[in-house]
């Protein structure tokens, strides 16, 4: 059909007034309180414990705030037949099928798993996100290496995991460490660090969205200082457990 | 022999043992080369184990017994107990059940070749006159095998079917290296015997 004369053409770009829609920010001042009223700078206490699954070779349960995680260690168990003879060991994380968390879970572990002491077998890693609280994977990775500690599990050191989101427009300018579920929505980057604590190595960093360059570098420092902390509360729980199993 | 002293603390992976100049690593500890410390690998107790008089290297060792033990898994060298699935022309696979004197908590695969079932004449073995599925064998593991199986050996005077049953239900008695007789019917059936006891 012909168009209207002096009709304008038909097009699909934004009209003017919609255009620059930013997200409106939550609060203008910069007095942001965090739901469970802690510092930026501050993390959420830690509650874990180890031998919770008794069919397990090793297990472990932590609880972070809101955020409750099980994990389960099987092995070393003989590897399916299909597989490959491989004179090492082979790691398989799973995570309820999630395939984002069970990828990146096991890329932190296995620097952290000495696999030539297990040869031609396997020991797999099932963890179970009981409650989303914010900040799952790294409260999955530290439960994780709690769990194979617990298993009997040859390891160079515990594996520590914190992550930390920058915020610019929402939240004010902050780094915010350990955050929960409404933080993480509202981040403009995150950046998570998983590290062997003693040792001072990190198996794992992983930044996502924007950062600058001086805000990676406090976000790091935040992190791995982080970390040493979670790492002492993680031995002494191993600790704990185990002189309680030996009476 | 050595004594092994257990200290009271516990020790996680990864805290610091000892230095490399003064200790040396044993099991449930590694040194680390680029700062040259021992640090450990498992929780449980950490141990002291002097070095014998007559080794150059008079470093004493320190280890970690570990408080829980997961099931233990075959390593070339040690003894299994195993149970025959199939008997083949060249081969018997058989599930292996415990490592040493410890049941394993999931079984591992072996297989059991014609020239490693005995010592003699290993290329007229005939392996239905040495094994039948469901017996129980004493096996020695010679290597990781292949992806499928671990190689199993019974090439040994105290190795082989250590039980088996009979056609006819009974627990057989061995009479011999190579016989078993079942004590209900009085059917003799052959195997490779091992010789347990003194």
């Amino acid at each position: 059909m012909a168009a209207k004369a002096g009709a304008s053409p038909a097009t699909y770009s934004p009209s003017p007034t919609t255009y620059k829609k930013n997200r409106p920010p939550i609060f203008t001042d910069v007095d942001w309180v965090r739901p469970d009223g802690r510092d930026f700078h501050q993390c959420r206490p830690a509650f874990l414990r180890t031998g919770a699954v008794n069919a397990a070779s090793g297990s472990a349960y932590a609880e972070f705030g809101n955020t409750k995680v099980m994990v389960s260690i099987f092995g070393p168990r003989e590897s399916k037949k299909a597989m490959i003879y491989s004179d090492i060991g082979r790691l398989n994380c799973n995570a309820s099928d999630n395939k984002e968390i069970s990828s990146q879970l096991h890329k932190s572990l296995e620097g952290a798993i000495m696999l030539d002491t297990f040869p031609k077998t396997t020991v797999d890693v099932f963890a179970l996100v009981l409650e989303s609280g914010g900040c799952d994977l790294p409260v999955v990775i530290s439960c994780a290496s709690l769990a194979l500690a617990d298993a009997g599990i040859m390891m160079y050191d515990l594996v520590a995991a914190v992550s930390v989101v920058c915020t610019s427009s929402c939240l004010g300018k902050n780094l915010v460490i350990d955050p929960v579920s409404e933080e993480e929505n509202y981040q403009d980057g995150g950046l998570m660090i998983t590290c062997l604590p003693s040792r001072n190595e990190v198996t794992q960093l992983t930044i996502t969205g924007e950062w600058s360059t001086p805000k990676i570098h406090e976000a790091m420092e935040l992190c791995l200082d982080a970390c040493s902390k979670l790492g002492k509360i993680m031995r002494s729980c191993l600790k704990e457990s185990s002189s309680t199993s030996q009476e | 022999m050595q004594e092994k002293i257990a200290e009271e603390e516990m020790v996680t992976p990864g805290e610091v043992l000892g230095k490399g100049s003064e200790v040396k690593a044993g099991r449930g500890a590694y040194i680390a080369p680029y700062n040259n410390t021992v640090y450990a690998s498992l929780t449980g107790r950490r141990c002291i184990v002097p070095s014998s008089p007559e080794s150059p290297d008079q470093r004493p060792t320190v280890e970690v017994i570990g408080h829980k033990a997961h099931g233990p898994v075959p390593e070339p060298g040690c003894v299994v107990i195993a149970r025959v699935t199939k008997v083949m022309a060249r081969m018997a696979s058989a599930d292996i059940m415990c490592v040493g004197s410890k049941a394993v908590r999931e079984k591992f695969s072996g297989i059991i070749r014609q020239q490693d079932v005995r010592a003699t004449e290993i290329d007229k073995v005939d392996m239905h006159t040495s094994f039948r599925p469901g017996d129980i064998v004493k096996a020695s593991v010679l290597s990781l095998g292949d992806a499928r199986a671990y190689y199993l050996s019974t090439a040994q005077n105290e190795l082989g079917v250590v039980s088996a049953e009979s056609m006819a239900g009974g627990t057989m008695v061995p009479i011999s290296w190579t016989e078993m007789q079942c004590p209900l019917t009085g059917q003799i059936e052959q195997r490779k015997v091992a010789k347990v006891g003194a």
